[in-house]
């Protein structure tokens, strides 16, 4: 019968503790029948080091080695007693590895899951303004004039400082190219229609979903946490009805002020540009602008900006509404609802594209 | 509502009903995905007692409280408000019962966005025409009646805990319930904040006579109050009764609770004797 004796010196704590299940696996490796673990010279020891000695105890269970521990002090028998040493060697499960339809389900059922409660917020949101009024529920203006400051009039100073910059980008790269035909000029038509029709509804509602739909996202999500909304239900207070209507109407409401804002001041940059540098005069640029824009484009951007807006706030609020886990949840909502919200406006951009060809074709 | 008040998986010897059930569960399960937090639970709460669900924690007390206040509906069973199925009744119905109760959450679940004040009064300015000088008289009524008058105007992330659940207490019955619910009252409260709680919840009682449902793992608290008591162990009813009945029944397991004793099937201890050398 092959036996071994690993000795442990004065202390076995978790400066020592590596040392012993060095010694643990080498012995153990050399298959003998039984291991017997000294303890008696230890004077102190910390639950690390009695944690590499349950180690030892589950691995050289796993390969069949007896490992006896010898002169344990009280001190030791007092921590061993606080935890079940059987119930520690027991090995855990093994993590079953699902299939790949289940994986593929795993992936698919969020997914669905917030595609759903998008479309549920949606409805709920139109009927709490549509037809909720009717019978005398009234929409809460109060609440949705303080989110109009939050969304609308903070977001102003970066809508302005990305429409002036965007505005000089579009007539520099417009004017280089129709400088080659003498056609400056034209600099005011590109600059004005790609604005007005795609850029300003497109990059407003971008800037909206980056800061509003993730505030939304995460202030309604710790509310979900700290069980305020349960608290609104049980009063009998409609969550979407009081907290989310306000937050939609005025994230709509702030996409097209801060839409048409960008319109203006992108085209007072690309102006800007044509003066200074194509010497095309201020009157002359405003007059050709006037002449490429009309006004059933400056409607139809409205209710696209309008939709983006109404996109942005539903998203951010829905996924609040349905975080779950946390904290953690609240940081992976809010980052799915900015990448949501965003994903959504370029479909619903294409949708209005589309539609315009089909008209006037 | 005729049905006798056989409940629980123990006879109780509460042969004649004199009272009138206000809330029943029925055969109340719920699991959530793999495991199962309430099995098959019934049990009847009657208008104007003081009826606490005691058990450990992960026991699914509060998963029973969310069932009965109407929050969410059990996997399986029923839940029944003065003989109406809540979770069948549709979303007016659950709207007038929920005027009906009050919910004091665990942690407060005041809106952060709202002084104390307005948090009391919410419930009352939007679910009543009050004009606006009566709501917040009642509102700081109920204030007084917790102690909270002083905290009126501020926020509640300034509050201390005990403050936080008091008012959450004076929110819950703002709309002057016939019943309401406390999700662990006094956890994380000082001995004497909770035994300031636990008085509330019985001075409240027999003003009002309001149904006061109380979920706890507070021993002497549930004790204070309870004119009945369910106990709940993995999900089940192991007793339920009066509260003197229950707190000298004979089952071990309930025995073991009572007198805080850890369980005698617990493996701790010392089985690391069997890796000892004799």
């Amino acid at each position: 019968m092959k036996h071994a004796t690993i000795k442990v010196g004065t202390a076995l704590d978790r400066g020592s503790v590596g040392q012993l299940m060095l010694d643990l696996d080498r012995e153990v490796r050399a298959r003998p029948d039984r291991v017997t673990v000294d303890l008696g010279a230890v004077e102190a020891f910390d639950s690390t080091g009695l944690g590499g000695v349950v180690d030892g105890l589950r691995r050289a269970g796993e390969q069949g080695v007896e490992i006896k521990l010898r002169g344990l002090s009280q001190p030791m028998l007092d921590l061993f007693s606080l935890v079940s040493v059987q119930r520690l060697c027991t090995p855990a499960p093994a993590l079953v590895r699902p299939d790949p339809i289940t994986r593929l389900g795993a992936f698919v059922e969020p997914l669905l899951d917030s595609i759903q409660s998008v479309l549920a917020t949606a409805a709920e949101t139109a009927h709490a303004v549509f037809v909720a009024p009717l019978r005398g529920e009234r929409v809460r203006l109060d609440r949705t004039t303080i989110e109009v400051d939050h969304s609308a009039v903070g977001a102003l100073p970066i809508v302005v400082l990305i429409s002036f910059l965007l505005g000089l980008i579009l007539a520099m790269q417009a004017y280089v190219q129709l400088r080659v035909w003498g056609a400056e000029i034209y600099v005011a038509d590109m600059v004005g229609v790609s604005v007005l029709t795609e850029i300003g509804p497109l990059m407003t509602a971008i800037v909206l979903a980056a800061r509003s739909a993730s505030s939304n996202a995460a202030q309604l999500g710790a509310m979900v946490v700290g069980e305020e909304i349960d608290a609104l239900r049980q009063m009998g207070i409609h969550p979407v009805r009081f907290l989310v209507v306000p937050k939609v109407l005025a994230c709509a409401f702030a996409a097209v002020a801060l839409s048409v804002i960008f319109d203006v001041v992108a085209m007072a940059g690309g102006a800007l540009f044509a003066w200074a540098v194509a010497g095309i005069e201020v009157g002359a640029y405003q007059e050709q602008t006037r002449q490429a824009l009309h006004l059933a484009d400056f409607l139809v951007a409205s209710v696209k900006a309008l939709s983006f807006g109404a996109c942005v706030g539903v998203v951010g609020c829905a996924l609040g509404m349905r975080v779950q886990g946390g904290s953690q949840g609240v940081g992976r909502v809010t980052t799915n609802a900015v990448v949501l919200s965003i994903f959504l406006i370029i479909l619903i951009d294409a949708a209005f594209v589309t539609m315009q060809r089909m008209v006037l074709s | 509502m005729n049905a006798p008040a056989t409940v629980g998986g123990r006879a109780h010897g509460q042969a004649r009903r004199t009272t009138y059930d206000l809330v029943r569960a029925l055969a109340v399960s719920t699991a959530f995905g793999d495991r199962q937090v309430l099995q098959g639970v019934d049990l009847a709460i009657r208008r104007g007692e003081v009826f606490v669900v005691m058990g450990p924690s992960g026991c699914g007390k509060t998963t029973l409280l969310r069932h009965l206040c109407g929050l969410q509906p059990p996997t399986l069973g029923a839940v029944f408000v003065d003989g109406i199925d809540i979770f069948a009744a549709g979303a007016a119905a659950m709207k007038r019962l929920r005027l009906r109760s009050g919910l004091s959450f665990q942690g407060g679940a005041l809106l952060g966005s709202l002084s104390v004040l307005d948090n009391v009064a919410l419930p009352l300015r939007e679910n009543t025409t009050l004009p606006e000088r009566v709501i917040r008289e009642t509102a700081r009524m109920k204030l007084d009646m917790v102690g909270l008058l002083h905290a009126a105007d501020l926020l509640p992330s300034s509050l201390s805990g005990g403050m936080k659940k008091r008012a959450a207490i004076a929110r819950a019955i703002a709309m002057d319930p016939e019943i309401v619910f406390f999700d662990e009252p006094s956890a994380g409260l000082d001995p004497i904040t909770a035994a300031e709680v636990d008085n509330l919840i019985c001075k409240l009682n027999q003003v009002f006579g309001i149904t006061m449902v109380v979920v706890t793992h507070d021993l002497p608290s549930a004790y204070a109050i309870a004119d009945r008591i369910v106990v709940l162990l993995d999900g089940k009813v192991a007793a339920l009764g009066p509260r003197d009945e229950v707190w000298h029944a004979a089952d071990r397991r309930i025995r073991d609770f009572i007198e805080r004793r850890i369980p005698t099937d617990d493996a701790r201890g010392m089985d690391v004797a069997a890796h000892m050398e004799i």
